[in-house]
């Protein structure tokens, strides 16, 4: 019998909520399941991470320095306050993050439990946490951490994902001005008491994501907006900023006040500042140890005896769609939405357009994250949309387009992106008109002016993409097609079933209820052709053979820092080399 | 002379006001506002905490009050933060790129200056004969390439086959390498061609002959009489020429990561970063006039035919 | 030896009239003995055939995809290879012929239709239209012409008519300066004294007896103007504020293409092959022009 990993996880909470111990659950889940190693899923510490990920016999090289590049100035290093200002997270630490395969487990918080209900969830903090100048860490960090990212009067950067704390909505819109209404409480200093607006299933996988980092309060209220600075910042995390020259490069080395210090190899990670049209020269002129490979020079690496070896694929979660406006003709007729649907081919876009950088897309959730819906079990979902011309062309029967005629003015719009995107929606225009005799003008917009115009719902025919925040349905679904969003609402498109199900998924606490709730969502979402999905991403890289220690995942895919995965460096090592 | 200097100087205080006018408006008249998150995934800011960044950057207020506060500070030489950078002041900034941009465009100016006067010089004495052809032809072709399809070029070939330099950055000299290169290519034919054209004229002229006539040694007729008189116009596009690469090209800085002006230009401009455009135009401003005031200075100099009341 | 037609009779004086047809004459004679810019305008000429033929001449329409056939080297099908959609790159180069030639040419237009008229007015008329004017030109100049375009371009977002506009409305300023330039130094001379005493109106004069002499410097001005203006455009496109796809023009197929140059390395260098040449015809074609109608080199 198999057992959802995310289900032993949810379960083994409920069990210590009831004070059964690891040992008792260990017996108890292994003699169900067969599998030993069920310890790494479950919400405990295993004395297994806490050892070093280096193997015996391994010669290290002298200097364990990382060199890394980043492709932009950083805006900021606060990431409590810009989740996006382009910086490096782990220069502070969070209550949970995530191993490899997507599960949350704990981190500065050695363990935490949900009341029944599953609207209030303690996090018990571990003891003899510091900062880098030595001030504790402690759960009123945490408190005073989260109600700053809550103030409207600092204007964090993304804290929409934080709604689910009790007020935090009306806080951040300036309904409620006391920010000590927030639903988070410092019990003591090492126990932090989440009070929620409802049953939230996912909640510690939210704890894992890195907008839920910290801020050193002294050092913020002394130093202001300067605090990141190398020569005043405190920081809680695997590293420290050890030094910033503007627009060139930063450098980060190991915090010695880190909890685990003696678990991580590496010293020092230096990151200069190239662009992506220059990191792959840089890489090959061996000036840095990794690279993430731009598909136009993939073939050319895959044929180099040499590059070859140091090429590495990994999952990046994210979902290239296309989204029709049900509000503008032609795409109110839902008729003309399946016939889109059934037009792009998928698999030629993936394999030829972006050379196998792309996986045909069946659904909204991409491989590697709970809520996938695997094609073998589910073949239903890859028939909904799947490429088929004639079926296509036959949609448009009865509607005022048939046979591919009369179609209005239509405008593909995307976002400026990398060359891939822009590749795929020629692809696209090609598709759409050799199949549905339907010419679209292809429409790049510069980010901000895309977005403004995307949140206004003005655009008639949009190519976007979703890169997964946390690993739960929740944030593909409803962060993304929920029509009750509070604010940054994608498309028009809305569908009340849909949205029960949304809500339903979100309070079900049953792993896989939860599953088969969201499956269904995305039954009613394909049928009403709320999305046309194109691709899921695939991402190759290339790493220096010195470089080793890259985590993998179950499916022994390299695991690389990203925008939820971000603790690959924790086990990284370097080799002796030349 | 002074008085002139005087009288051109007061002149910029106008022509920069009109430039900060103008870019203020093409800035306020472009969609997009900087307080839009940038990143991928955000969503909008609660209204809000907009309506905080708002008063933070002095964006509630009517557009014609904006213009007439940074008018008031700019006078003081505070320009404010950068909407982008979010802990750095522009005048910081500024200060830490300017001078790479710099330093990168004199190196390249000299080298065009070189080459150029070089090529320009050769092609005028051996007119019309092959040489003329090849230098005439190779700043032909240095100025009708793209610099940006130059400079990976020149990466490929001297970074990645012949392993002399690395790909990018600017520590040590030999990060300075190709970066000049590439950019000095352009200037340096223009230079060429504008030389060898007033050389040309210049060899025509009568003292020229008189010179010859005297019996003086070719190679002294032409380096003292020519070559100096043939500078003169030359000064004038001189000026102006270092004025445009000193301000930073923004390829050549992207591809070689050169971290100088010419970047954050554009940078700021997709970030709609309002006082880092505002200060980095003001500044381009002042510093080409200041340059063509110059060259027109040393053009008094030089040639005792002018005269500047 | 072939004549220059007779320019028909007009009110311009005799004296005028010989003097333009003889300037005319023989600066076409020695323009015709420069190889060089021979060769320059029949490439022009060539181009414009192309630009003007491309839906008879290339064998591809320029938006057709083949999808199994993308990435492919020169080969007898796709003479020039494809790119990433299967698309054949030489029709694509031939219809961004017409793309990188209209560019050139209407920004160009817009840049005299504005510059011109401006200098003009400012050079005759002087007093404080022209101050005011060569004020405006100065703070026009002060910009880095690049920059200028890009932040007309964010405001007007991309485009071709866009692009026509943001080169044009930067660029007028030097032919501005050089119109004014002339009309200052020729409203002076005899002619046109001869002119004013004839009875003939200030606008008359300008546009009938001044412009013509004028055209020299304005001319040559034009054909440095053109490549600029498709170097310009070129580097919109490479920055990504160019022409929207799947409009072929040569200065956004080298920019977009930029990052192939080491796996298909003839999806950029072909265009920017075509780049070089269209600026270096113009160059020589521009040089000859100078040659020829500067009468510093009346020997």
């Amino acid at each position: 019998m198999q057992i959802d990993h995310a289900q032993v996880a949810l379960l083994a909470e409920r069990l210590h909520a009831l004070g059964v111990g690891r040992r008792e659950f260990l017996k108890v889940v292994g003699a169900l399941t067969g599998a030993v190693a069920v310890g790494s899923t479950l919400g405990w510490d295993t004395s297994a991470q806490a050892q070093r990920s280096v193997p015996a016999g391994t010669k290290l090289a002298k200097e364990q320095v990382f060199r890394y590049a980043i492709p932009n100035e950083p805006s900021s290093m606060d990431v409590n306050r810009y989740l996006y200002g382009g910086s490096d997270a782990l220069i502070f630490a969070w209550l949970m993050k995530f191993d490899p395969n997507y599960k949350a487990i704990p981190w500065l918080a050695e363990r935490y439990e949900a009341n029944p209900v599953g609207d209030v969830y303690t996090f018990y903090l571990r003891q003899g946490l510091k900062w880098s100048n030595g001030d504790p860490v402690t759960a009123h960090d945490f408190v005073w951490s989260y109600q700053r990212k809550l103030d409207p009067a600092v204007a964090a950067d993304y804290v929409g994902f934080f709604y689910d704390l009790k007020n935090a909505e009306k806080i951040n819109k300036g309904e409620i001005k006391d920010l000590a209404q927030l639903g988070v409480k410092a019990q003591d200093d090492l126990t932090l008491e989440f009070t929620l607006e409802g049953p939230r299933g996912y909640f510690p996988v939210l704890m894992a994501y890195a907008a839920t980092a910290p801020a050193h309060r002294a050092s913020v209220e002394k130093h202001g907006d300067k605090w990141t600075e190398p020569e005043n910042i405190v920081c809680n995390g695997i590293f420290t900023l050890e030094s910033w020259d503007h627009n060139k490069q930063f450098t980060l080395k190991k915090n010695p006040t880190y909890f685990e210090k003696d678990k991580i190899t590496l010293d020092k990670v230096v990151r200069p500042i190239i662009a992506r049209q220059a990191v792959l020269l840089a890489y090959e002129n061996n000036e840095i140890d990794f690279v993430e490979v731009p598909s136009s020079d993939l073939k050319r690496i895959q044929n180099d005896p040499k590059l070859s070896n140091e090429l590495t694929l990994y999952d990046a979660p994210i979902t290239w769609y296309l989204t029709p406006q049900v509000t503008h003709p032609p795409f109110d007729d839902l008729r003309v939405r399946r016939a889109v649907s059934h037009a792009i081919d998928r698999r030629t876009i993936a394999e030829k357009v972006i050379q196998g950088q792309g996986i045909p897309a069946y659904a909204y959730i991409p491989p590697g994250l709970p809520g996938y819906i695997d094609a073998a079990k589910h073949p239903k979902f890859v028939e909904m949309q799947k490429f088929d011309p004639k079926r296509a062309m036959e949609s448009l029967k009865g509607s005022k387009y048939e046979g591919g005629k009369n179609w209005p003015k239509i405008t593909l719009t995307m976002r400026e992106e990398g060359p891939n995107p822009k590749a795929m929606a020629e692809a696209i225009q090609a598709m759409l008109a050799q199949h549905l005799h339907m010419n679209a003008e292809l429409e790049i917009l510069e980010q901000r002016v895309f977005r403004e115009r995307l949140w206004k719902l003005d655009l008639q025919f949009i190519f976007i993409r979703w890169f997964a925040d946390y690993p739960d349905p929740h944030n593909e679904y409803y962060d993304t097609l929920y029509s009750k969003l509070a604010g940054g609402r994608r498309q028009a498109w809305s569908n009340a079933q849909f949205d029960t199900l949304l809500e339903q998924g979100r309070a079900e606490l049953d792993g896989d209820k939860r599953l088969e709730i969201y499956r269904q969502a995305e039954e009613v979402l394909q049928q009403d052709v709320g999305y046309v999905p194109v691709v899921w991403g695939v991402f190759f890289g290339m790493f220096k053979p010195w470089m080793q220690g890259v985590p993998r995942n179950n499916q022994e895919k390299v695991m690389v820092d990203g925008n939820i995965y971000r603790w690959a460096r924790e086990h990284m090592y370097i080799v002796e080399h030349a | 002379m002074v008085p002139y200097m005087i009288r051109r100087l007061l002149w910029m205080v106008p022509t920069l006001l009109a430039m900060a006018l103008i870019t203020f408006t093409i800035m306020h008249l472009t969609p997009g506002s900087p307080l839009d998150p940038v990143a991928d995934n955000a969503n909008p800011l609660s209204p809000e905490a907009q309506r905080n960044m708002a008063k933070q950057y002095g964006l509630d207020k009517p557009v014609w009050q904006q213009f007439v506060i940074f008018l008031a500070k700019a006078v003081r030489g505070d320009f404010g933060s950068s909407y982008v950078y979010k802990n750095r002041a522009v005048h910081e900034i500024i200060r830490q790129a300017f001078p790479v941009s710099l330093h990168l465009g004199g190196m390249a100016l000299a080298v065009a200056l070189v080459g150029g006067l070089t090529l320009g010089i050769s092609a005028a004495v051996y007119q019309n004969r092959p040489v003329d052809y090849l230098c005439s032809l190779t700043a032909m072709l240095a100025v009708a390439l793209p610099n940006f399809v130059v400079a990976v070029f020149f990466i490929l070939f001297f970074s990645l086959m012949l392993q002399l330099v690395p790909t990018g950055g600017w520590d040590a000299p030999s990060h300075w390498l190709l970066p000049t290169l590439t950019l000095a290519l352009g200037p340096m034919a223009i230079i060429a061609r504008f030389t060898r054209s007033t050389m040309i004229d210049v060899i025509r002229a009568d003292f020229v002959r008189t010179a010859r006539a005297k019996g003086l040694h070719e190679c002294r007729v032409i380096l003292v009489h020519v070559v100096k008189n043939a500078m003169i116009p030359v000064l004038t596009i001189v000026g102006p020429l270092f004025a445009g690469i000193g301000t930073g090209s923004f390829f050549v800085e992207t591809i070689f990561r050169v971290p100088g002006l010419g970047r954050f230009f554009v940078e700021s401009m997709t970030g709609r970063d309002y006082p880092m455009i505002m200060a980095v135009v003001l500044l381009y401003g002042v510093f080409l006039a200041l340059m063509n005031l110059l060259v027109d200075l040393l053009y008094g100099v030089l040639d005792p035919r002018i005269r500047y009341a | 030896m072939a004549r220059a037609p007779a320019r028909p009779a007009s009110l311009s004086p005799p004296q005028a009239q010989s003097q333009s047809a003889s300037l005319w004459t023989h600066a076409w004679r020695r323009l015709r003995r420069n190889k060089l810019a021979v060769a320059g305008g029949i490439a022009i000429i060539l181009l414009a055939l192309l630009a003007i033929g491309a839906d008879v001449i290339a064998p591809y329409h320029y938006t057709t995809p083949n999808f199994g056939r993308n990435f492919e080297f020169p080969n007898r099908e796709f003479l020039l290879g494809t790119d990433h959609l299967g698309r054949d790159v030489l029709s694509r180069i031939i219809y961004g012929a017409r793309v990188s030639m209209t560019v050139g040419v209407v920004a160009e237009c817009i840049v005299l239709a504005i510059g011109v008229p401006l200098g003009a007015l400012a050079g005759y008329y002087g007093g404080r239209l022209d101050m005011i004017l060569m004020r405006f030109v100065d703070v026009m100049y002060a910009f880095p012409r690049l920059l200028f375009v890009i932040m007309i371009m964010s405001m007007l977002g991309r485009g071709l008519l866009n692009i026509f506009i943001a080169i044009g409305l930067t660029g007028w300023v030097r032919v501005a300066r050089l119109t004014r330039a002339q009309m200052l130094s020729l409203k002076e001379r005899e002619f046109c004294e001869a002119a004013r005493a004839a009875g003939a109106g200030n606008l008359a004069i300008i546009v009938r007896h001044l412009l013509p002499n004028a055209l020299t410097p304005i001319i040559i001005s034009l054909t440095f103007g053109i490549p600029e203006a498709i170097f310009t455009e070129a580097a919109l496109s490479f920055i990504g504020v160019g022409i929207s796809p799947p409009t072929p023009s040569w200065g956004q197929m080298v920019g977009e293409n930029q990052q192939f140059i080491r796996s298909y390395w003839y999806l950029c260098v072909f265009p920017a092959t075509g780049i070089a040449s269209i600026m270096l015809a113009f160059t020589f074609l521009g040089d000859g022009l100078r040659d020829a109608l500067d009468p510093k080199l009346n020997e």
